[in-house]
C-alpha cells in the first residue's frame, strides 16, 4: 500500500482541530441527523394527530363547491387553501391533518394488538407446550403462507366493514412474528437458561415471564414493531386506497389517495400530499427500526 | 436417623423416534434406569461417568425438577411430587441446583447483586432491608467484592460468577444443593478456588452436596461418597479412598487408571476402554459394559448384574468383582 | 427425500383445509349463506333447495363436512352479480393477471439477483449503497403511490403511456414496471446479505488461501450457497406479488383476478371472493411446495438424505 489513506494525511495537517471534528463525528454517529429528522417527522406527525383539532384550519368536511380543485400556494394557488382544495372545495391540508390522526390512530391500535396477542399467544405456547402450542404453530404456519391482504378482503367481505372490524383485522396482521419470537426466545431462555434457574428457585410463572423473560426479550419485541407499524400504515392505506378499508366520511390517507385518483389529470395535488405523507411516515419508521436494532439488540447484528 | 435426600430404584425413560422412515420406529431412550443413593445432613456424594451417562438426569430428577417414570424421591422422609405447584415452589427453598453455564443460568439484564437475593423475595424470607444485609453479608462470604452488587454477569469473570451463583444457591439456606459440573468451565486455577469455597461453605452452612462432574480427582477431593453411572446405572459406589484406590469394576477401573498421575515414572497399566459408550436407546443386554469389557464372560452377556453389596459398605454391580480382585 | 418431501406435502394439504375451513367459519358467521350465495331475490323454492342441496339443515359438523366435499367438487356457487358460475368467471379473468405477474416476477429476479450479487462483490461502492436506498424505499413506498407517480409521469405529463386499461401492450408497461420493482430491491437486498455472509464464511477465505481464483470461488462456493436463502424469500415474493397485484390491477384499471376480488368485496359477491381466496391459497400452497423441491434440488444435505451416502 503506498497511497496516502486521505484521511490521515488530512488529521496530521489539521492536527490542532483533531478533538472537535472527533467530537462532532462521535456525536454524529450516537445520532445520526437521517434518523433524527426520522423522530422529528414522527413527533411532529403525532402533534398533528393529537392536535387535528387546534391545526386544521376548516372542518375536514366542509365543502366551498366555488372553490372547487383550487390549486396549492405555491402552484397559483391561494393561501387560505394552501395545499389547495378537493372536488368538492374542501381544504386538503384540513383532510390531510384528519387523515394523519385516523391513519395513525388505526396504526397505533392495531400494531399494540397485533404485538400484544401474538406475543401472548408466543408465551403461552412455550409455557403450556403440548396440543396448545401445535395449535399456535399451526395458526402461525397458516397466517405466514397466505397474504395477509387477501385474508383481510375476504373477512371484510363476508362481514361488512366498520371502524373497530377493521381495527381489529389490521391487528391481526403480524401477530405470528410475535408470537414465533417470544415463543422461541422464551423456549430457550427455559431450557437450563436463566429462565429454568429462576423457575428451578421456586418463582412462580408471573415473576419467571414478567420479570425475566419479558424485560429480556422486550428489545427484540420493540425492533419487531418497528417493522410491522409501516406495514400497518401501508395495508390500511392500501385498503383504503380501494375503498374497502376506512369509510366516507371518515378520511384516511389512503382514502385520500384513492379519491384524488379520479381528478390524477386535473388535480394531482389532491393524491400527492397524502401520499408523500405515507412515504415520510414508513420511511421514518423504518429508518428508526433500523437505528434501534443497532442498539437496542446486540443478538441481530 | 432418615437421610436428607433418599432416591430408590429411579429411572426416567424416554420414547424418541428412531431415524429413517415417515414415522419410524418409537424406541425407548433409558436416560437413567434405576438409580438409588442417598446423601445426609451436611455430606457430599460424588457422581461421576462420562458425558451422556445419566447424570444430569438423576440429579434433576432427585431435586424433583423432572418428573420420574418410576422411583421414588423422600426428602426429610416426605415424598417429593414433581407437579409444579405452590407446594413444589415452596419445596424449591430447601433444593437447588448449580448450572455448569454460568452465564446463561443469569439474566443478563440485572445486577448480580439483586439476582442473588431473589430467592429470598421470592420465598418472602425477611423484611427487606434484612433480605439485602443477608444477600450483602453473603455476597462477601463467597469471596465477592462490595462493589461488585451492582454489576451486571458479563462484567465479572467466569469464576466470580460461579461465586455469583454458588450464592444464589446458598441465600435461602437450603440443604441440599446439586452442583451439576459446577467447575469444568473454569480454568484450572479457579477451580481450587470454587472448590475450596464449596468445602468452606458446606463447614459453614452445613448444607449437603449432590456433586456431578467427569473429572475424577476434583470428585475424590470433595466427596463423603462416590457414585460411578454407566448408561443409566450406578455400577460401582463406596468411599473415595476405597473406590480409588481398589476399583472393583472393569469400567470403574478404566476411568481411575485415566486420571493423570504426579509421577508418571511409577508402573502403571493403563487400561485403554474399547469404543464409545453405546447409545442409551440400545442398551446391550446383560450387562451394559460388557462390549467393551476385556474380562466379560458368558454370564455378562445374558444376566444384568444387580448392585450388591461388598464388605466396608461398598457396593458394585459386576458379576466378576471379588474374582477379579483375586486374580489381578 | 421422500420423508421431507411428504411433510411437506402434509403441511400444503392443511394450509389448504385450514383456509376451506376459514371460508366456512367466516362464511356462517357472516349470515344466512342461501341468501348471500343465491342472490336475495331468488325465489324462496330456490333458496329451500340449495339449503337443501348444501345440507344447510343437517347439524354444523355435516354441513362442514359437506362443504369441503363441495369445493373439491368445484361447486363454488354462483355469483351474485351476474348469475354465472364463480369459478368461471375467476378462471376467464386469470390470464389477465398472469400477464402482470410473470412478467412482473421476472423483472424481479432479472434485477434483484443480479444488483444484490454486484453489489455483495462491491462493497461500499455507488451501486451497493444505491441498492441499499432503494430497498428502504422499497419497504416504504405502498405500491399504489408509486404507480399513480408513473402515472403521473408517463401518462398525464409526457403522454407516451396509457393511464389505464388493457388493449394492447403498451398497457401493460406502467402496471408491469410498478409490481416488479419495489419487489426487485427487496430481493436485491436479501441477495445481498446472503452473498455476504456466504463471502465471509472459513470455506470461501479458505478457498482463497489455497490459490483458487476469484471468479471461480464465486460462481463455484458462494453464489450455490447464497442461493438457499435466497430461494426462500422468492417463495414469500409470491404472495407480496399477489397481493400487490389487487392493488395495481385497481390502480390501472386491468381487468384481473385482483380487480374482480376488490369488486367482489364492495359488492359482497361472497361466491367470487371465496373462489379467489381458495385461488390464492392454491397459487401460495403450490410456490411454497416449488420453493421446497428447489430447496432440496439446491441444498446438498437434504439431496445427501435423498440419496443416501453417496451423492450421485
Amino acid at each position: 500500500m503506498t497511497a496516502i489513506d486521505p484521511a490521515t494525511s488530512e488529521v496530521a495537517i489539521g492536527a490542532p482541530r483533531r478533538p472537535v471534528r472527533a467530537r462532532w463525528s462521535r456525536l454524529i454517529e450516537a445520532w445520526p441527523p437521517l434518523v433524527m429528522l426520522a423522530i422529528a417527522w414522527i413527533v411532529l406527525t403525532l402533534i398533528v394527530a393529537v392536535g387535528a383539532d387546534a391545526i386544521a384550519p376548516y372542518d375536514y368536511s366542509r365543502m366551498d363547491l366555488r372553490a372547487r380543485l383550487a390549486p396549492p400556494a405555491f402552484a397559483g394557488g391561494v393561501w387560505t387553501h394552501f395545499l389547495g382544495t378537493d372536488e368538492l372545495g374542501r381544504d386538503v391540508f384540513s383532510r390531510l391533518v384528519y387523515s394523519v390522526r385516523i391513519s395513525l390512530l388505526i396504526a397505533f391500535a392495531a400494531t399494540i394488538m397485533g404485538a400484544v396477542v401474538g406475543t401472548l399467544l408466543g408465551l403461552l405456547a412455550a409455557h403450556l407446550r403440548g396440543f396448545f402450542e401445535e395449535a399456535v404453530l399451526m395458526l402461525i404456519d397458516f397466517q405466514a403462507s397466505m397474504p395477509f391482504m387477501i385474508i383481510a378482503l375476504a373477512v371484510l367481505a363476508f362481514l361488512g366493514n366498520s371502524l373497530p372490524l377493521f381495527i381489529g383485522l389490521m391487528g391481526l396482521h403480524g401477530w405470528e412474528r410475535y408470537a414465533r419470537i417470544s415463543r422461541g426466545l422464551a423456549i430457550s431462555a427455559s431450557e437450563q437458561s436463566y429462565a429454568g434457574a429462576i423457575r428451578q428457585l421456586g418463582a412462580t410463572p408471573w415473576r419467571v415471564y414478567g420479570r425475566h423473560i419479558l424485560p429480556n426479550i422486550a428489545s427484540t419485541l420493540i425492533v419487531n414493531i418497528t417493522l410491522s407499524f409501516p406495514e400497518i400504515i401501508l395495508l390500511e392505506s392500501g385498503l383504503s386506497f380501494l375503498g374497502l378499508g376506512v369509510q366516507p366520511p371518515l378520511t384516511s390517507l389512503g382514502n385520500m389517495v384513492g379519491y384524488g385518483r379520479e381528478y390524477i389529470e386535473l388535480a394531482s395535488w389532491i393524491l400527492l400530499s397524502p401520499a408523500a405523507v405515507i412515504v415520510l411516515t414508513t420511511l421514518s419508521i423504518s429508518l428508526i427500526g433500523d437505528w434501534l436494532r443497532d442498539r437496542l439488540d446486540p443478538t441481530l447484528r | 436417623m432418615t437421610p436428607l435426600l433418599e432416591v430408590r430404584g429411579l429411572a426416567r425413560h424416554y420414547r424418541v423416534r428412531r431415524p429413517g422412515g415417515l414415522w419410524g420406529r418409537t424406541a425407548v431412550l433409558k436416560a437413567v434406569d434405576g438409580v438409588s443413593f442417598a446423601i445426609g445432613r451436611g455430606r457430599t456424594l460424588g457422581l461421576v461417568g462420562e458425558s451422556g451417562c445419566g447424570k444430569s438426569t438423576a440429579a434433576r430428577l432427585a431435586l424433583g425438577l423432572l418428573p420420574a417414570t418410576s422411583g421414588d424421591v423422600l426428602f426429610d422422609g416426605q415424598p417429593l411430587s414433581t407437579r409444579q405447584d405452590a407446594a413444589w415452589r415452596a419445596s424449591r427453598r430447601k433444593l437447588q441446583l448449580v448450572f455448569q453455564d454460568t452465564l446463561g443460568a443469569l439474566d443478563r439484564r440485572l445486577p448480580i447483586g439483586l439476582q442473588i437475593m431473589e430467592p429470598l423475595d421470592i420465598h418472602g424470607i425477611g423484611t427487606r432491608a434484612e433480605r439485602l444485609e443477608k444477600t450483602k453479608d453473603l455476597f462477601t462470604a463467597v469471596g465477592l467484592l462490595p462493589h461488585m452488587f451492582d454489576r451486571y454477569p458479563h462484567e465479572l469473570s467466569g469464576g466470580q460468577r460461579q461465586r455469583v451463583v454458588l450464592a444464589r444457591a446458598l441465600v435461602a439456606q437450603p440443604a441440599l444443593i446439586a452442583c451439576d459440573e459446577p467447575i469444568s468451565a473454569l480454568d484450572v486455577s479457579i477451580q481450587a478456588q470454587v472448590i475450596n469455597l464449596l468445602h468452606d461453605l458446606r463447614e459453614q452452612f452445613g448444607v449437603a452436596y449432590l456433586f456431578i462432574s467427569h473429572d475424577l480427582r476434583v470428585v475424590r477431593q470433595v466427596s463423603d461418597e462416590v457414585a460411578v453411572m454407566y448408561l443409566g446405572r450406578i455400577v460401582e459406589q463406596g468411599t473415595p479412598d476405597r473406590l480409588f484406590r481398589q476399583p472393583e469394576h472393569p469400567y470403574t477401573r478404566a476411568l481411575v487408571s485415566a486420571i493423570p498421575v504426579a509421577t508418571p515414572n511409577r508402573a502403571r497399566q493403563r487400561i485403554i476402554l474399547k469404543g464409545d459408550p453405546p447409545s442409551p436407546v440400545d442398551v446391550p443386554a446383560g450387562c451394559a459394559f460388557h462390549p467393551r469389557c476385556a474380562l466379560a464372560g458368558p454370564r455378562c452377556r445374558v444376566e444384568t448384574p444387580a448392585l450388591r453389596s461388598m464388605p466396608g459398605g461398598h457396593r458394585v454391580a459386576c458379576h466378576l468383582a471379588g474374582e477379579t480382585a483375586a486374580a489381578a | 427425500m421422500m420423508r421431507y418431501l411428504a411433510i411437506r406435502g402434509l403441511r400444503a394439504i392443511l394450509t389448504i383445509a385450514f383456509v376451506v375451513t376459514f371460508a366456512f367459519f367466516i362464511l356462517r358467521l357472516s349470515g344466512d349463506p342461501a341468501l348471500l350465495i343465491l342472490s336475495p331475490e331468488a325465489p324462496p323454492e330456490a333458496v329451500e333447495a340449495f339449503r337443501k342441496s348444501w345440507g344447510l339443515d343437517r347439524p354444523l359438523w355435516e354441513q362442514y363436512l359437506r362443504y369441503f366435499v363441495a369445493i373439491f367438487e368445484g361447486n363454488l356457487g354462483r355469483s351474485m352479480r351476474d348469475g354465472r358460475p364463480a369459478l368461471d368467471l375467476v378462471m376467464d379473468r386469470v390470464p389477465a393477471t398472469l400477464m402482470l405477474t410473470l412478467p412482473a416476477f421476472a423483472l424481479k429476479l432479472l434485477i434483484g439477483v443480479p444488483a444484490g450479487i454486484f453489489a455483495a462483490l462491491r462493497r461500499n461502492s455507488f451501486v451497493d449503497r444505491l441498492v441499499i436506498v432503494c430497498s428502504v424505499a422499497g419497504h416504504s413506498v405502498p405500491s399504489f403511490v408509486l404507480g399513480l407517480v408513473l402515472v403521473l409521469l408517463f401518462a398525464v405529463n409526457l403522454n407516451w403511456l396509457p393511464s389505464g386499461g388493457a388493449d394492447n401492450w403498451k398497457h401493460a408497461i406502467l402496471p408491469v414496471v410498478t409490481l416488479g420493482t419495489a419487489g426487485a430491491a427487496i430481493i436485491a437486498r436479501f441477495t445481498r446479505s446472503a452473498m455476504l455472509e456466504v463471502l465471509g464464511q472459513p470455506y470461501v477465505r479458505a478457498a482463497l488461501a489455497k490459490g483458487v481464483p476469484w471468479p471461480s470461488v464465486v460462481w463455484r462456493h458462494a453464489l450455490p450457497n447464497a442461493a438457499i436463502p435466497t430461494v426462500t424469500i422468492i417463495g414469500f415474493m409470491v404472495g407480496t406479488l399477489i397481493a400487490g397485484a389487487v392493488v395495481v390491477e385497481s390502480v390501472f384499471s386491468w381487468p384481473g383476478v385482483g380487480r374482480m376480488l376488490v369488486v367482489g368485496v364492495a359488492n359482497r359477491d361472497l361466491a367470487v371472493v371465496q373462489c379467489v381466496l381458495l385461488l390464492v391459497a392454491m397459487c401460495m400452497v403450490a410456490s411454497n411446495f416449488t420453493v421446497d423441491l428447489l430447496y432440496g434440488w439446491i441444498d446438498p444435505r437434504l439431496r445427501a438424505w435423498a440419496t443416501g451416502a453417496s451423492g450421485h
